[in-house]
């Protein structure tokens, strides 16, 4: 009876190889400078458009069951007429030690070779401990199955799965983006090069503020932004290990202009 | 009552049987077509290739079911009087495309590129089977996912195994 | 076992077994279909996408698009990387108009009238039938010599398009073709005409301005150009040189007051003089650049007589006068809340002589020359009260509306509705069921701009010549027909000179030959391409032409000043009475009412309250508290010309003497999304426009709050507004980035 069991636990250990986790192929990562963005939510309707995001209705928002992926987080300080706001885009943060995927009973929350926590939809049973566990409140629960008055549905992305009741969801990345640049990539006989991968809410960005690569490549963008003094990430005495780099915002102290 | 516990018990696993059998073996594996296309003909004792009709499978997610416009190319001229040809002429005409009946079906959550596939230098008869033999196309493969992996796994493809590398 | 058992379970087992396989046939789902193109279309691979250029017409600000289209549906809007205009970046509402392609509520066919006018109450006809119908209304009034009493009321149309109906209206013998919009900023406009001698909004280079001084505009959300100047404002804040300062002067904090290093809540009304004290200021300090044209005119506005009517403090406004002509580039622009007054024009102009002493014209303010002829034409005279006041003495004997929705965007006081039933004969070619469309007697549904041709000429633009150019993108979702196609055969079906005059098959043909003309014309166009053809390929497959960047210049003649008003501007209603300024702005998603139709942007939380899905009325804390109001309590606001009821939201940016309301909710119409959903503020606003520019005066009333009303509750996505100690948005000081920076690390 043992001897089955061991060969067992020798198959699941198989699955993964020695450094599964440490040896990663990427490490995507998101930089997104806090002074740059103003707030407009243009990459709020692209993430929409983008990962077939259902609209839910008034009711249900107000049970704070909006499905963006991504949100807008504001904060206001101060009184009239001294008023400070800021504004903090968030999404799935993608911890490197994500709480959410050791609380899985179905292990349909997992850490890729590229860095990311995915969802596995169809492998997700909805128990709904991942989004207790989250310490972003950044998963949704899909309570229905959402329809799309025609025909609407003819927008929605095929690249992307519709998904139906008791599953829960997140920002992937636009990991269907990530594998269209290597599809590419691949085509060409290449690697994904820093640039080619732009996630919607990237792309869609007015003021350039969200900008997103390979953390391992020391050349690309997000490597040199993820130096800068103003880093910082979120929560990060959570120690959850977020690949969302944040760049501070610069606010003004009072009097700066007469130094 | 003992008894009809026991017809119950018995009907009962008959019924499971009658619905498996049902699902197992008459599981439209080779599902009667608009137009009694052979493969057989076509790629059989024609040889043609594949991609000659098939013509997105190295381009594209989709292989491509063959445009109406490309079976006219041919049959405008072949075998113009063979029933099943008049039938293919007749949506031609109606300017109708063919409603095949899908063999190999994927759910939404499957992502499948036919184009990695055929560009890794699979042969098509790997998944399809010898469809230049069929008369009628028969579906040869489970599409489970543990027959997905267990060659992904025997031909070491690279993250074969991870589970957004197939779904989506 | 007996035999007979055996029999019976043999029996039972079988009946079970067949049972079974019936079953499992029957709850089998029917194999599903491939479908096979018919012909394959050229450029299309299944399963891959194809990217077509375009252009976005959600607004005015022209931004070239990307539409990713697979197996013949758009599925996503994205801006063009290339295009000068939004360079890759697209604004929530422009991407959005891909719901408005597949919008469930749109017209899919022709329509005619059934029940009584505004019921909404139709019957489907055919396209021959509606084009028939409208020709022999046409003809009719042709006959009767009539033709000057048709009116063509459209959204600000530009290029080929405008082009195409302005020869037809008067191939048809009529004068009366105009443009109207809530936001048409028609004010700027007037005083960028009167000052600088373009009746068009010059290009604000805000990328390399350092020192970004806005009145009022809300260049975030919904100002003129959003993506281009959000796009500037990136780069001026982390771009390669120094950061740039953001001081933005307003009553009610917008998105973009938000992101201001300084907000002066100057009091309303007041903004204009506040900008001429600081010019004023800069003259006297001896800081202007031609300070003797302008200390005359400018004299009347001492820092310490306007500091008291405007409520910013003598000692602020020389701060910023100083700092604003030190600063170099620095940049004032004038937004919709300066402008939108009943003397706004007074306030743009004002905003023009600050840039003018501080040497901002030709440095970032770039005036924009037409170059290519087709930018959108601003005609002073032709406003929504000359409609009125023609259609109350019957001198409208038809009406053509497209793009444009007056019924919602003019205040209830003007009586709009009633001067309409006066004219006998409305058609609509909207696509949507809008208010004025409800009010039409037959309905010609158009293409949206994903279904159409098309070209634009983005005004402002970017200091360049830039058209772009609008592409179908996927074919017709419903029976519609392209706009210009409409005109066409409306010209053809009339006959006479308007059949003479458009010649060609259908509208794409027009506008491929008009592009003909224009590359003739332009010897930019031509260098570098093979001829026409090879030029008109080129220009579908970047999706426009655009030149090189143009340094213009100007001089605000002093003449201008003439427009100017030695007072704040008037707001209706007793103060005793009526003790608040009501402010009604356009939110991000909504604009001027044409966003309520589409889910996302219902859903997407307005930026500053987070509210989804409906109207609210922001009140600053410490007024709610004096009148007793919470959060989420419904009021009534009330005007002296009327009531509307919304939920509180209680928001500290707001002057404690002004209430503000978003515009574009309380439709009556427009779909299931926007029907019956919240509260519209423009009915209780007085009938005031700009005399001489025509632009409709949203800041022009007081009004009271009341407890009461009824209405929908609010629903909001926040949660605290509060950090509470967690240091999520976490900021670094001016001057430790400044020492950063010179660090170097």
């Amino acid at each position: 009876m043992s001897g089955f069991f061991e060969r067992i636990a020798g198959k699941l250990k198989s699955y993964r190889e020695p450094g599964y986790y440490t040896k990663l192929d990427h490490k995507w990562t998101m930089v997104i400078d806090l002074d740059k963005c103003n707030g407009c939510e243009a990459c709020v309707v692209s993430c929409y458009a983008e990962n077939n995001l259902p609209v839910v209705g008034k009711e249900e928002c107000e049970k704070s069951r909006a499905f963006s992926w991504l949100r807008i987080e504001r904060y206001v300080e101060g009184e009239y007429p001294d008023v400070k706001v800021k504004f903090i885009p968030v999404m799935c943060q993608h911890c490197m030690k994500a709480p959410c995927e050791t609380g899985c009973p179905v292990y349909a929350t997992y850490h890729n070779q590229d860095g990311l926590n995915v969802q596995v939809y169809n492998r997700c049973v909805g128990t709904f401990t991942c989004a207790t566990y989250c310490t972003y409140d950044v998963r949704r629960f899909n309570w229905f199955t959402y329809k799309w008055p025609k025909p609407l549905e003819a927008q929605l992305n095929p690249d992307v799965s519709v998904r139906e009741m008791g599953v829960m969801e997140k920002c992937t990345f636009c990991i269907q983006r990530i594998r269209a640049a290597k599809d590419k990539a691949k085509d060409e006989g290449k690697d994904v090069q820093d640039g080619d991968i732009k996630p919607a809410c990237s792309q869609s960005c007015p003021t350039g503020a969200i900008y997103f690569g390979d953390l391992q490549d020391p050349n690309s963008v997000v490597a040199k932004l993820a130096k800068s003094p103003r880093r910082y990430r979120l929560l990060e005495e959570l120690n959850a290990d977020p690949s969302v780099i944040y760049l501070k915002r610069v606010m003004g102290d009072g009097n700066s202009s007469h130094e | 009552m003992k008894k009809l516990i026991l017809y119950a018990v018995v009907g009962g696993i008959a019924f499971i049987i009658g619905y498996f059998v049902n699902y197992q073996l008459f599981s439209d594996r080779a599902p009667v077509q608009p137009i009694n296309f052979s493969h057989k003909i076509h790629a059989g004792d024609n040889q043609i290739q594949c991609q000659y009709c098939h013509i997105y499978a190295e381009r594209s997610r989709v292989s491509g079911v063959p445009n109406v416009k490309r079976c006219m190319g041919c049959h405008q001229i072949i075998k113009t009087d063979s029933p099943e040809i008049q039938k293919v002429a007749s949506y031609w005409d109606k300017k109708e495309p063919i409603p095949w009946v899908k063999v190999y079906n994927l759910p939404d959550h499957v992502y499948f590129p036919h184009k990695r596939h055929v560009r890794a230098g699979l042969d098509c008869k790997n998944c399809h089977g010898d469809v230049a033999t069929m008369a009628r196309i028969e579906k040869v493969s489970s599409l489970q996912m543990g027959w997905c992996l267990s060659c992904h796994s025997k031909k070491e493809v690279k993250n074969g195994s991870d589970c957004w590398t197939c779904h989506k | 076992m007996k035999r007979r058992d055996f029999l019976k379970f043999i029996g039972i087992g079988g009946v079970g077994a067949g049972a079974g396989f019936v079953l499992g046939k029957v709850s089998k789902p029917p194999g599903a279909k491939l479908i096979p193109y018919l012909i394959p279309p050229e450029d299309i691979v299944p399963g891959v996408a194809t990217w077509y250029a375009s252009a976005c017409t959600q607004c005015g600000a022209g931004c070239g698009t990307l539409v990713r289209v697979m197996e013949g549906r758009a599925k996503k809007i994205e801006g063009n990387p290339a295009h000068p205009v939004n360079r890759g970046g697209l604004c929530a509402m422009g991407q959005s108009s891909v719901q408005a392609l597949y919008n469930p509520d749109r017209i899919t066919k022709p329509l005619k009238r059934k029940g009584p006018r505004g019921s909404g109450d139709y019957t489907e006809i055919t396209w021959d039938e509606a084009l028939k119908t409208l020709a022999e209304n046409l003809t009719e009034l042709k006959s009767k010599g009539n033709s000057d009493k048709l009116h063509l009321l459209t959204s600000p149309l530009s290029g080929t398009l405008d082009k195409l109906v302005r020869e037809f209206v008067s191939a048809f013998g009529s004068t009366n073709y105009s443009h109207y919009g809530l936001f048409q900023r028609k004010n700027l406009a007037f005083a960028n005409l009167s000052a600088m001698g373009t009746a068009s909004v010059p290009h604000y280079d805000i990328e390399n301005t350092k020192y970004l001084l806005s009145f009022g505009a809300d260049f975030s959300s919904t100002w003129v150009s959003p993506v281009n100047y959000s796009n500037g404002y990136g780069k001026m804040r982390q771009g390669a040189g120094e950061r740039g300062k953001l001081v933005q002067v307003e009553p009610r904090l917008s998105l973009t007051g938000a992101n201001a290093d300084e907000w002066v809540p100057a009091k309303p009304g007041t903004e204009a003089l506040l900008a001429l004290a600081i010019a004023n200021t800069i003259v006297e300090k001896g800081l202007a650049k031609d300070g003797g044209a302008w200390r005359g005119v400018l004299s009347r506005y001492k820092a310490k007589d306007v500091a008291s009517i405007c409520d910013v403090s003598v000692e602020r406004i020389e701060a910023i006068a100083v700092e604003f002509a030190h600063t170099r580039p620095s940049l004032a622009i004038a937004g919709d809340s300066v402008s939108s007054y009943e003397n706004g024009i007074a306030g743009a102009i004002a905003v023009n002589i600050l840039n003018q002493v501080a040497g901002n014209i030709g440095v970032t303010v770039i005036p924009n020359g037409d170059d290519l002829g087709g930018g959108r034409r601003v005609d002073f005279s032709k406003k929504i009260s000359t409609l009125i006041a023609a259609a109350n003495a019957d001198k409208v004997k038809a009406l053509i509306v497209y793009g444009a929705n007056p019924v919602f965007t003019t205040p209830k006081a003007a009586k709009l509705e009633d001067a309409l039933s006066k004219v006998p004969f409305i058609a609509s070619f909207s696509s949507f069921m809008d208010e004025t469309t409800a009010q039409a007697d037959l309905i010609l549904p158009a293409h949206t701009s994903l279904e159409d041709w098309g070209d634009d000429f983005p005004d402002p633009g970017v200091g360049a010549p830039v058209a772009s150019i609008i592409q179908p993108a996927v074919g017709p979702v419903f029976e519609t027909k392209s706009l210009g196609d409409i005109f066409i055969e409306l010209a053809k079906a009339v006959g006479g000179n308007a059949a003479g005059k458009i010649t060609a098959p259908n509208f794409a043909e027009y506008l491929k030959s008009s592009w003909k003309e224009l590359y003739s014309r332009n010897r930019e166009m031509a260098a570098g391409t093979l001829g026409f053809e090879d030029f008109w390929n080129k220009t579908l497959q970047n999706g426009g032409w655009w030149g090189p960047p143009r340094k213009r210049t100007a001089t605000v003649s002093a003449r201008a000043s003439e427009h100017l008003t030695g007072g704040p501007a008037r707001f209706e209603g007793e103060e005793g009475q009526y003790p608040f300024y009501l402010i009604p702005y356009a939110q991000t998603a909504y604009m001027d009412g044409r966003g309520a139709n589409l889910p996302w942007l219902q859903e997407l939380p307005d930026p500053m309250t987070s509210v989804v899905w409906g109207t609210w009325v922001e009140i600053n804390p410490k007024t709610a508290e004096k009148l007793g109001l919470k959060e989420g309590d419904m009021v009534n606001v009330e005007s002296p010309f009327g009531k509307i009821s919304a939920p509180v939201y209680l928001y500290p940016g707001i002057r404690p003497d002004t209430v503000a309301v978003p515009i574009g909710q309380g439709h009556s119409h427009y779909g299931r999304y926007a029907k019956g959903r919240g509260a519209n503020p423009i009915e209780i606003l007085p009938y005031n426009e700009d005399p001489r520019s025509g632009e409709a005066a949203l800041n022009s009333t007081r009004v009271r709050i009341t407890r009461g009303g009824s209405g929908e509750r609010m629903v909001k996505m926040e949660g605290s507004t509060k950090e509470l100690g967690r240091g999520i948005v976490q900021t670094v000081s001016t001057s430790e980035f400044k020492r950063m920076k010179k660090e170097g690390v």
